[in-house]
């Protein structure tokens, strides 16, 4: 008995065998709520289903007609493009510049760059508090400060036209610095013998940047901007802190919809909620798809 | 300082300042505004400065702010997925670079693709799934769907194969297990990486606002990005308490980022390279 339990055991000691148990815990917690949650998705956005759990039954592909003429949902993606058209631009483009400033290491550009990501590792609550402190209308600092440079006072957060705007800048000022680690890296994993032929070669430092450095961190880049966008597709927190979705629901976004739906507003409709988030898994899986495509071309062309 | 500076360099030098202006100035503003009293908050026009300072705030926000359960909170559920996830992630990280056996490469692609699916596309069913196994508004209930990540499995298992060839059968020549081959001989040898893995996932579970927004419900399991949203959502407390509490909230990790730094950026960089 005791020999065969030990024999047991040894043969749970030999590498092929000994990697299931090695692998079994993580994979089975990505299975339990990852893989699961994944597939359950798809099944509860056919039914009728509240907060409460409770299901009224199989409705089929109902949601999916209500998502088409739901005017809610198509200003929340009107919203959403909006932030991310004009967020991801404006994040890339300062991160790249910042990254080539910053990118060799002295101890100046070192300091500068380590102050950039700080706000990166600040949650969006606290410096969503910040931000609605200093952008508000009455009390805040940088409404008086436009009014002391001669400018209009804006409402920033309040306004419906300045909330988006507002947000944006609030998530480039947090985000921009997350990038710039990334870009930082890229460019500093570049051979430096690249720059030497280009310099004996005559060529100055813009013609260097167009011509060595961006094309060499295509990889880099392609997975910031690519991974941004997917970032902006999901906005929520920041949005959450600052406006709640409004004024008059112009910053409401596809996620906040689905947090609305789902948790905030009766009937709690889970499974409409659940198709949504279908939608926009959909939706991402497909502008991934389409931007790394256009991406690998761009290195493929570069080569 | 008898380096001539060219307009490019000065430009290029006057706007990192400005910029650095740009990201600093809210900090200093929230450290300065944290200790202003109540009644500043209501003078116009707006001042940056008070004409006395005091701990008032810090004083006050105890009572009103649950902010002793939102810490604790906040410090079990982001340091508990910090320690299993850990453990996890580079046990499997460690048998998909180092172990051969049926399925590894199928396997090792399956983890990549739920890499891919994002949170707010799951949350449905999980708050559904956590809530049926009873584990809703629970630390467990918190823990769990997050004891494993697909990032971290990919970061150790790129480490590991980085590891010299034939490290293990130095281990199997004295007798270890495999169990002991990856605790004893191959665990010491990846710290770095790990204190890597194991901040960037105290950085984003302490930051995460909608995941425990959705697993909580009393405002006792709050964690402080929760709670804090919560409390200012209903705008009706004071100015200075909720600013004494977002400084405190960020505070814990300013330290962590001040002291180990390399690893923020470690974590963040290489997340970059996996494309």
């Amino acid at each position: 008995m005791r020999r065969s339990l030990r024999s047991y055991l040894a043969g749970w000691n030999r590498p092929e065998r000994a990697a299931y148990l090695f692998i079994a815990p993580a994979l089975a917690i990505l299975l339990l709520f990852t893989v699961v949650p994944l597939l359950a998705t798809l099944a509860i956005s056919t039914m009728n289903m509240d907060v409460f759990l409770q299901v009224k039954g199989f409705i089929g592909l109902d949601h999916f007609e209500r998502l088409l003429g739901d005017d809610r949902l198509i200003d929340a993606i009107k919203h959403t493009l909006y932030f991310a058209g004009v967020e991801v631009p404006l994040q890339i483009i300062l991160a790249l510049l910042t990254a080539v400033y910053l990118s060799r290491n002295t101890r100046w550009r070192k300091l500068l760059r380590s102050v950039y990501f700080v706000p990166s590792i600040c949650s969006f609550t606290a410096i969503g508090i910040v931000a609605s402190f200093l952008l508000d209308p009455q009390t805040g600092v940088y409404p008086a400060y436009l009014v002391n440079l001669g400018l209009p006072r804006l409402e920033f957060f309040r306004d419906p036209a300045w909330a988006m705007p507002s947000v944006i800048a609030l998530t480039v000022w947090r985000s921009f610095g997350y990038s710039m680690i990334i870009l930082v890296a890229g460019i500093q994993s570049i051979p430096d013998s690249y720059y030497e032929a280009a310099q004996l070669d005559g060529a100055g430092k813009a013609r260097q940047l167009f011509s060595i450095t961006i094309p060499m961190l295509m990889p880099s880049l392609s997975f910031c901007v690519i991974t941004t966008t997917i970032a902006a597709m999901q906005v929520f927190d920041q949005i959450f802190v600052t406006t709640q979705g409004g004024p008059l629901n112009k910053t409401e976004t596809i996620v906040g919809y689905i947090y609305n739906t789902g948790f905030k507003m009766a009937p709690y409709d889970l499974g409409y909620a659940s198709a949504i988030s279908v939608m926009l898994f959909v939706f991402i899986m497909a502008i991934t798809l389409v931007m790394n495509r256009y991406f690998l071309r761009r290195e493929a062309d570069m080569a | 300082m008898g380096r001539k500076w060219t307009w490019g360099q000065a430009i290029g030098c006057l706007l990192t300042a400005l910029l650095l202006i740009a990201v600093l100035h809210p900090f200093l503003w929230l450290v300065v505004a944290a200790f202003k009293p109540e009644n500043e908050f209501m003078k116009y026009p707006p001042t940056v400065f008070a004409s006395s300072y005091g701990f008032d705030s810090f004083i006050r926000v105890w009572d009103t702010i649950p902010l002793v359960a939102f810490f604790r909170n906040t410090i079990i559920f982001s340091a508990g997925v910090m320690a299993i996830s850990v453990l996890l992630d580079s046990m499997a990280g460690y048998a998909f670079a180092r172990l051969r056996f049926k399925g590894n490469k199928t396997l090792f692609t399956l983890v990549l693709i739920t890499m891919m699916v994002p949170f707010q596309v799951l949350m449905i069913p999980l708050f559904v799934e956590v809530f049926k196994l009873g584990m809703l508004d629970t630390y467990w209930g918190l823990i769990i769907p997050r004891a494993a990540s697909a990032f971290g499995i990919y970061l150790m298992r790129s480490f590991f194969i980085s590891l010299p060839k034939d490290l293990e059968e130095s281990g199997r020549v004295d007798g270890f297990n495999e169990f002991q081959i990856y605790w004893r001989l191959m665990l010491p040898l990846c710290k770095p990486v790990m204190i890597t893995l194991g901040i960037f996932h105290l950085m984003n579970n302490w930051n995460d606002l909608l995941y425990p927004l959705m697993l909580t419900s009393s405002t006792e399991m709050r964690t402080l990005s929760a709670g804090l949203a919560m409390f200012v959502g209903q705008r009706n407390i004071e100015y200075g308490p909720t600013l004494a509490a977002s400084l405190l909230a960020l505070l814990p990790l300013l330290i962590v980022y001040v002291f180990a730094q390399r690893f923020f950026v470690q974590g963040v960089a290489t997340s970059g390279m996996k494309g």
